[in-house]
């Protein structure tokens, strides 16, 4: 095997084959990218057993082959050395990476490709095409609710069901959140609701430029994912999502509006003077004025008061303020609501007008 | 401003001395509480008679058998222990409106500025010693000094029924007269590592800076031997500590492979340790499991959820968990412990759950529990019966 590539392209693929490879032990063969090269084009693949990932870039192959060698210590190398074009060869049981008209020269030990693990594969016709930008916003609109406590392990992924006239997704970790219903324009196929990983999800909206369509493809136990020059599949969570509806209040009885940077500045900065283990941040709404304060602490106190649009008693809401500063980030759109009935039940923060999304948290006790 | 001063009160003998007080019978003899049923297990406690013998608290029952074989061996009834317990510390909180309880036997009184009230501290220590046994019938052993690491280490000086006065400004004194491993927090590790850098006394250790010793033996524990030497607090025994661990453990009748039998003793395990934090209003954040095998290799794991603990149940999940992926299912098991650290009190702000799920019923139904236990109820939750399978089997990668 023998080919040469332009530094830059080559690394940025090792960089996301090495986000994918979990353990850094040298020992084990999944600790290593498969490389191989035939008609000008360069495979990687890289897999945890959970996902895999496979993209192709274009290089100049002198001999047709393939190999394994440890991602680790390739990247470092990749990333040491200086722009330009490198030149990769097979040489017995080692890989040399050299520079053109350089003299550098790195051998790292490979690992034949044989005995790498298969690639999951789906048949083509299994597949269905959903506009990227659709699919990237449910990413963004959700995936930040995700569990991460393993022990509800259900929680641990994105929720995805067929919707009807689109796709639905959900994601929270029993405290707060997050719901997207997109209708898509492409036909979606019938399938059984499914939990996704958040690395999977992670991974498309890292590599995808947003444009164009992504292919999916849902069986079996796994999602399988195309777009560009990139295949990624993951194992599906196997387990039982919690009934989401019954917890999405169906009416609730104020609504307050207020513009929505002014409310993610003001929170950020009374956040920083919330409580470090709680979290914990008021929110007092009054007619024309909504208060965002941080309790009393050791080191201080912070109070900010914003315009807003409210027809209503005064409320208090006590909140974590992560649960609030995580849409906040990822809503697009000038104006939201915040909507409530009880200062002790949920309140859902959505987009104003209303759009095809919400978050929905829980408070905390007030005192 | 009158003077700071700590009482450090440790009841001597605890267990036993309940035991020889409820059956006076038991009066002058060796009593050695725990180890009543069988040889193992570990001493409890054991009477001041049973000590001239050489035998300690936490040493082997088979070995305190050698020593003592004449001994009177009981079972140990922490009922009515917990019961003289809390009436003894009621009698403290009498003396001082600040009254800090560190074990079932021993706490802290701030008696500062009671001296207008009470008259000297050493007077009122007799006063204390008199009343304890006045309304319980059992001794205590008193430390008197400016702060609770002193006071602390004066208790044990003259045990049993015993006062020792640090008068103010004499720590230094009283420190430099105490061998090494009677620096309370100083323990056999410690003094080894101790010794291994030739440092065989107090003097010694106190010759060296605290940039050296921070060096050598890292920062909490350098700047800890610093001010232990020097007679000052080094803050064991801070009133804003905001977690307390509490935990049990049973020595099994019979070393065991049995995971039935393991499941129902951690399941027991875990109701009991729930029960004692409901009681005092706390609320877990971690939780621990130990396990010892019949060669007395022992090993241990923690696991803290990013949401409070709410029910026995819950804490039974996790710690079975943490048990079964550890243990290899072959190895004959001789002790198992749960635990449960960091707990905070209830009164912290608490996040509100979405999906009113499982644990936290459970904990409702705990709750009730213990109010019907309180009241004298026997009763038990049909899932301590059951042993029944709280489903929460990871999925494994």
């Amino acid at each position: 095997m023998k080919f040469t590539s332009a530094k830059n392209s080559l690394l940025k693929e090792i960089m996301i084959a090495q986000d994918i490879i979990a353990s850094r032990n040298a020992l084990s063969i999944l600790s290593n990218v498969l490389i191989e090269t035939a008609n000008n084009l360069l495979t990687i693949k890289a897999t945890d057993l959970n996902v895999g990932f496979e993209t192709q870039i274009p290089v100049d192959t002198i001999d047709p082959g393939s190999t394994t060698i440890y991602c680790d210590k390739l990247l470092g190398i990749l990333r040491s050395l200086p722009d330009g074009e490198i030149e990769v060869e097979q040489l017995d049981d080692k890989v040399v990476i050299r520079p053109l008209f350089q003299k550098i020269d790195f051998r790292l030990r490979s690992i034949t490709s044989e005995k790498y693990p298969e690639m999951r594969v789906c048949d083509d016709q299994l597949y269905f095409s959903i506009t990227s930008n659709d699919f990237i916003s449910m990413i963004d609109q959700t995936i930040f609710s995700v569990s991460d406590d393993s022990t509800r392990y259900f929680l641990n992924g994105v929720y995805m069901e067929n919707g009807g006239d689109g796709l639905v997704m959900v994601a929270t970790d029993g405290r707060r959140l997050s719901y997207m219903n997109r209708i898509i324009e492409q036909e979606i196929p019938t399938f059984k609701p499914i939990i996704i990983p958040p690395k999977f999800l992670g991974l498309i909206k890292k590599l995808s430029s947003r444009e164009g369509i992504i292919e999916l493809a849902i069986h079996d136990n796994y999602i399988f994912a195309k777009f560009d020059s990139h295949k990624i599949s993951s194992t599906l969570i196997d387990g039982q999502f919690p009934n989401y509806k019954r917890v999405i209040p169906e009416k609730q009885n104020f609504q307050c509006i207020i513009d929505k940077d002014m409310f993610y500045d003001a929170l950020k900065r009374v956040s920083l003077l919330v409580d470090q283990k709680s979290k914990r941040l008021f929110i007092d709404i009054d007619i024309e004025s909504l208060t965002l304060s941080s309790e009393e602490s050791d080191i201080g106190k912070a109070k900010e008061e914003i315009p807003c649009e409210f027809f209503g008693e005064k409320t208090r809401i006590a909140v974590n303020s992560m649960y609030v500063v995580n849409p906040l980030k990822v809503m697009p759109g000038e104006k939201i609501s915040i909507s409530f009935s009880e200062a002790n039940r949920a309140i859902s923060i959505a987009p104003y007008p209303e759009k095809d999304f919400f978050h929905i948290v829980m408070p905390m006790q007030l005192d | 401003m009158g003077e700071t001063w700590f009482f450090h009160i440790d009841l001597d003998a605890f267990y036993a001395s309940v035991e020889q007080y409820d059956n006076p019978s038991l009066k002058g003899k060796p009593v050695i509480v725990g180890g009543a049923t069988s040889n193992r297990g570990v001493v409890s406690a054991c009477s001041y008679e049973a000590r001239t013998y050489g035998v300690h608290s936490a040493l082997p029952i088979f070995k305190a058998r050698e020593l003592c074989p004449h001994g009177i061996y009981l079972p140990g009834r922490m009922k009515r222990y917990q019961r003289v317990s809390e009436h003894i510390m009621s009698i403290f909180s009498e003396f001082s409106p600040t009254m800090q309880q560190i074990s079932i036997d021993e706490a802290f009184l701030d008696m500062s500025g009671t001296e207008c009230l009470w008259g000297p501290v050493e007077q009122t220590a007799i006063r204390l010693q008199d009343a304890v046994k006045q309304e319980s019938g059992l001794t205590a052993s008193i430390g008197i000094a400016s702060n609770k690491y002193i006071a602390k280490m004066a208790s044990d000086r003259n045990k049993p029924n015993g006062i020792c006065f640090v008068p103010q400004g004499e720590e230094y004194l009283f420190i430099s007269e105490q061998p090494l491993n009677k620096i309370w927090g100083i323990g056999k590790k410690g003094i080894e590592n101790l010794n291994r850098h030739h440092i065989h006394t107090v003097e010694n250790l106190r010759s060296f800076t605290l940039p050296y010793l921070k060096r050598v033996f890292g920062d909490s524990t350098g700047s800890f031997y610093f001010q232990a030497v020097r007679g000052q607090d080094p803050g064991f025994f801070s009133t804003t500590a905001k977690s307390r661990s509490v935990s049990n453990e049973i020595t099994l009748e019979a070393d065991t492979v049995d995971k039935e039998q393991l499941r129902g003793l951690i399941h027991q395990l875990a109701h009991h340790v729930m029960f004692r934090l409901l009681k005092e209003g706390l609320i877990a954040t971690t939780v621990g499991i130990k396990y010892r095998l019949s060669n007395f290799s022992t090993f241990s794991a923690q696991y803290t959820p990013n949401k409070p603990i709410y029910s026995a149940e819950e804490i039974f999940a996790y710690v079975w968990e943490l048990f079964i992926e550890r243990w290899d299912g072959a190895s004959a098991i001789r002790l198992i412990g749960v635990s449960i650290n960091s707990v905070q009190k209830r009164d912290q702000p608490m996040q509100e759950e979405l999906f009113y799920d499982d644990y936290k019923r459970k904990h409702t139904v705990e709750k009730t529990v213990l109010k019907l236990r309180s009241k004298g109820n026997k009763i038990m939750k049909a899932s301590d019966l059951l042993n029944t399978d709280h489903s929460l089997q990871r999925k494994k990668d």
